[in-house]
């Protein structure tokens, strides 16, 4: 096992040799091959192209470049610098994920894509987080926006997007290998770019991972460590104003044997999968662009406790936005076609095991310039799925730049969760009598949306945003007292709060960002339901969480980052607050070859992020080193 | 604690002047176009003697210009001393080894292409219609990365000849009869 402080040390006697003095940036990319030039990714202080962009929404931009300066090598881990979303780490390899409360393992009011192509189960309208993976280097950037996004996204973008956005394959030329290794668990990945025939490019990776168990709190010897591979290629093709895309990938993972839970042996979890997708996106005459896209995906899950799902989708969209004048006009249309077969666990079931399900949803959209400064958005999805029927997700959005450094806004929107299988086929246990079971005339869930927002970039080196937002609730998902229990949608309520986050450049090598977020609830059951367990089935979430980060370039080309974050107090089950503190240290030792160490948690020996105290595991300091090869 | 007081004695060393945090385009440009000069041979004769610096010359385009003079300080191209020449529309091109014509200025290339052209000059640009208007090489940004696609037709017409690494490396490469 690799020593981190040995190697630390020995780090610090390299560096500390006597510093070149180097002209300046010009002179040291003049000393880069040609190669090389063409492989760096302009990054300016005084652009920031997607700040004070179209979207008058709530959206955080996590950056390539602040990935690979956070140490993250998962995921989940990644999604932890955006200020607007709840990330709790449950174990070695799943996660509490949301946007703006209600978070839970099954957590369902988030839509995840990757590329495109949604990676939220269709049958519980939830993340398996342990089952979705990218890699990272390869992200070109995150968007996360938090707030509705029915318009455009549909039906469970009720409280956010999570958009993973992939580097074109011509971005990705040539040969990557990146190595981390720390008491956590180690990860390898593999990447090779390169052209095709008739001006293409593409891409080919690998990678695997394996994850060691963390320790549990309280009673028996359940394991949770993990180990995964995947693989996937990509090929793009340019030309004159037409981009076409085709990716894919396959992976397959498995958890220890998880040991025994009472008399049951809960044994392992193991899911696997693929996907092929392919994109076209087409600029026409007159300002006019078109976008079609489709996509498989095949999952596969075996967990012999719970419940194990089979599901295959096919999705087919299309859009195309025509400038008219004042108006930008954007409509477009999608259909998608799941087929799942879930076979029983030890605990649940559902009835009927296999099913077909369907959705298809056309949209419209018009962005309207009033005056110079003045734009309105007005827009519709309706969605038809086979549960509830058609569907509905309005909005208005009104932007006003009072000044090009500043942008007011402020939406209203009708956002839809439709049901899933789970809210209407799930049984506990898998055969009669049941002690819980799904409510066969189980209805949508419905949130009406205000938000006002402002943006200001007063200078080239300093940025920021606040949200704040009201979310009204009705027919959210309770219980009843059991046995015989079915799900209704008797909870109602409100929700509420503020995001915030801002970066500045505060010196030539020193970069400030921070990030803040505050909720409050306001959820009741509905008189007439005998749900024994009420609004805190729907999630655990804390009041406020902040981070800071600050990331300062040395000499000799190395990176110091920090980042702090507090996250306060789940109130139920309760989970104490707790402040995190990631470190990174980066040294590019060579152009194309850095190597970094990574601590996480450090002046933690180890905290709780999630569950009740019973059953849940502490999260402990991780010290991890990496390398990122460029061959 | 002994870890944090490492990482902190490592921050605080002393530090000359250090590379700046953006990767700015301009500079990325003008570290090219130092570059492609080792990768272009001239006719023999046209550079003159080995005392006779070799001028880049900039027309518009003032931050590459900056950029460029930073980079030289020291260099050597084909064992000469290097000189920017910062240009105006109508300066004569004496001596100009690399023509690097900055954004929007390329259209003022339409007259005077044809003399350029019986010219072993370099001619670089930096928009999308560079080489329609006389650039050899012509800058792209592909997904916030710089590149560069070749004509050949232009150079073959110059008498100068491009090294194939150099084609290699480029993003696009125009034969002739584009």
């Amino acid at each position: 096992m690799i020593q981190p402080r040995a190697c630390l040390a020995g780090l610090l006697a390299l560096s500390l040799s006597p510093i070149q003095a180097q002209d300046n940036k010009a002179s040291a990319l003049a000393e880069l091959s040609l190669e090389e030039l063409a492989s760096i990714q302009i990054t300016s202080a005084a652009r920031h192209p997607e700040f004070l962009g179209d979207a008058s929404a709530a959206i955080f931009v996590i950056t390539s470049d602040s990935i690979r300066r956070s140490g993250a090598s998962t995921l989940p881990e990644a999604l932890r610098l955006a200020p607007n979303l709840q990330v709790a780490r449950l174990d070695a390899s799943q996660y509490a994920i949301s946007a703006r409360g209600f978070n839970n393992a099954i957590g369902n009011k988030l839509l995840v894509l990757i590329d495109g192509r949604t990676v939220y189960t269709p049958f519980f309208s939830g993340v398996f987080w342990d089952q979705q993976d990218v890699m990272l280097e390869d992200v070109d950037r995150i968007e996360v926006i938090s707030g509705p996004g029915g318009t455009l996204w549909g039906a469970n973008a009720v409280n956010g997007v999570i958009n993973v956005i992939t580097k074109s394959s011509a971005s990705t030329q040539g040969g990557l290998v990146a190595v981390g290794a720390g008491n956590q668990g180690r990860d390898a990945s593999f990447r090779y770019g390169g052209v095709l025939g008739g001006g293409g490019t593409f891409r080919v990776y690998a990678k695997g991972d394996a994850t060691r168990p963390v320790v549990q709190t309280g009673s028996a010897a359940v394991t949770d460590g993990r180990s995964r591979g995947q693989m996937g290629w990509r090929a793009d093709w340019v030309d004159n104003g037409s981009e076409l895309t085709f990716q894919g990938d396959v992976y397959a993972g498995a958890t220890d044997s998880r040991g025994l839970f009472g008399r049951f042996d809960l044994g392992r979890v193991e899911a696997s999968g693929g996907n092929v997708l392919g994109r076209l996106t087409r600029k026409l005459p007159a300002g006019q662009d078109v976008r079609l896209q489709a996509y498989y995906d095949y999952t596969d899950r075996k967990d012999a406790f719970l419940y194990q799902p089979r599901q295959r989708v096919l999705d087919v969209e299309f859009q195309h936005g025509v400038p008219l004048g004042a108006h930008r006009l954007l409509w477009g249309g999608g259909y998608r076609q799941a087929r799942d077969d879930i076979r029983p666990g030890v605990i649940f079931g559902f009835t009927p095991a296999a099913a077909s399900l369907r959705w298809a949803n056309v949209f419209v959209q018009d962005e309207f310039k009033l005056t110079d400064r003045l734009n309105l958005t007005l827009g519709t999805k309706l969605e038809k799925n086979d549960f509830t029927g058609m569907e509905s997700l309005p909005s208005a959005r009104f932007e006003w730049k009072p000044s090009p450094q500043q942008l007011w806004w402020s939406a209203v929107s009708r956002a839809v969760r439709a049901p899933a299988r789970l809210d209407r086929d799930i049984r506990l246990p898998p055969t009669p009598p049941f002690l819980i079971a799904g409510g066969p005339d189980f209805q949508s869930e419905i949130a009406k949306v205000l938000e006002l927002g402002y943006r200001s970039q007063p200078s080239a080196s300093l940025s920021y945003s606040v949200t704040a937002f009201q979310h009204h609730w009705d027919k959210l998902r309770s219980g009843q007292r059991p046995p015989g229990a079915q799900v209704q949608n008797m909870i109602e309520g409100k929700t509420w709060g503020l995001e915030a986050w801002g970066e500045w450049h505060a010196a030539r090598h020193l970069r400030l960002a921070g990030g803040l977020s505050l909720l409050r609830k306001n959820l009741r059951v509905r008189p007439g339901s005998s749900d024994p367990e009420g609004p805190r089935a729907l999630g655990n979430d804390p009041r406020h969480q902040w981070m800071l980060r600050a990331g300062l370039n040395l000499p000799h080309r190395q990176e110091l980052d920090v980042i702090v974050r507090r996250v306060g107090a789940l109130p139920d089950p309760a989970v104490p607050a707790y402040t995190a503190v990631d470190l990174r240290f980066g040294w590019t030792v060579r152009p194309g070859v850095e190597l970094s160490i990574v601590g996480q948690n450090l002046f933690d020996g180890s905290h709780p992020e999630f569950n009740a105290a019973l059953n849940r595991r502490e999260i402990p300091r991780n010290v991890a080193l990496r390398v990122r090869w460029s061959l | 604690m002994a870890l944090w007081v490492l990482l902190v004695g490592l921050a605080c060393g002393p530090c000359a002047a250090q590379p700046d945090w953006p990767n700015d385009e301009s500079q990325i440009k003008a570290a090219f176009l130092y570059k492609f000069a080792g990768y272009v041979d001239w006719p023999e004769g046209f550079l003159g003697s080995v005392e006779t610096p070799f001028t880049i010359g900039v027309l518009g385009a003032d931050p590459i210009a900056d950029e460029l003079v930073q980079i030289v300080q020291g260099r050597k191209i084909h064992s000469r001393s290097i000189v920017v020449s910062r240009l105006k529309a109508g300066d004569p091109l004496e001596d100009v080894a690399i023509l690097f014509v900055g954004k929007g200025d390329a259209a003022r290339l339409k007259p005077v292409r044809g003399t350029l052209q019986a010219q072993p000059i370099l001619v670089v640009t930096e928009e999308p219609a560079g080489l329609a208007l006389g650039g050899m090489i012509n800058f792209l940004l592909v997904d916030r990365h710089v590149r560069f696609e070749v004509a050949l037709a232009p150079v073959e017409k110059s008498g100068l000849r491009l090294s194939s690494r150099l084609l290699a490396v480029a993003q696009r490469v125009h034969a002739e009869g584009r």
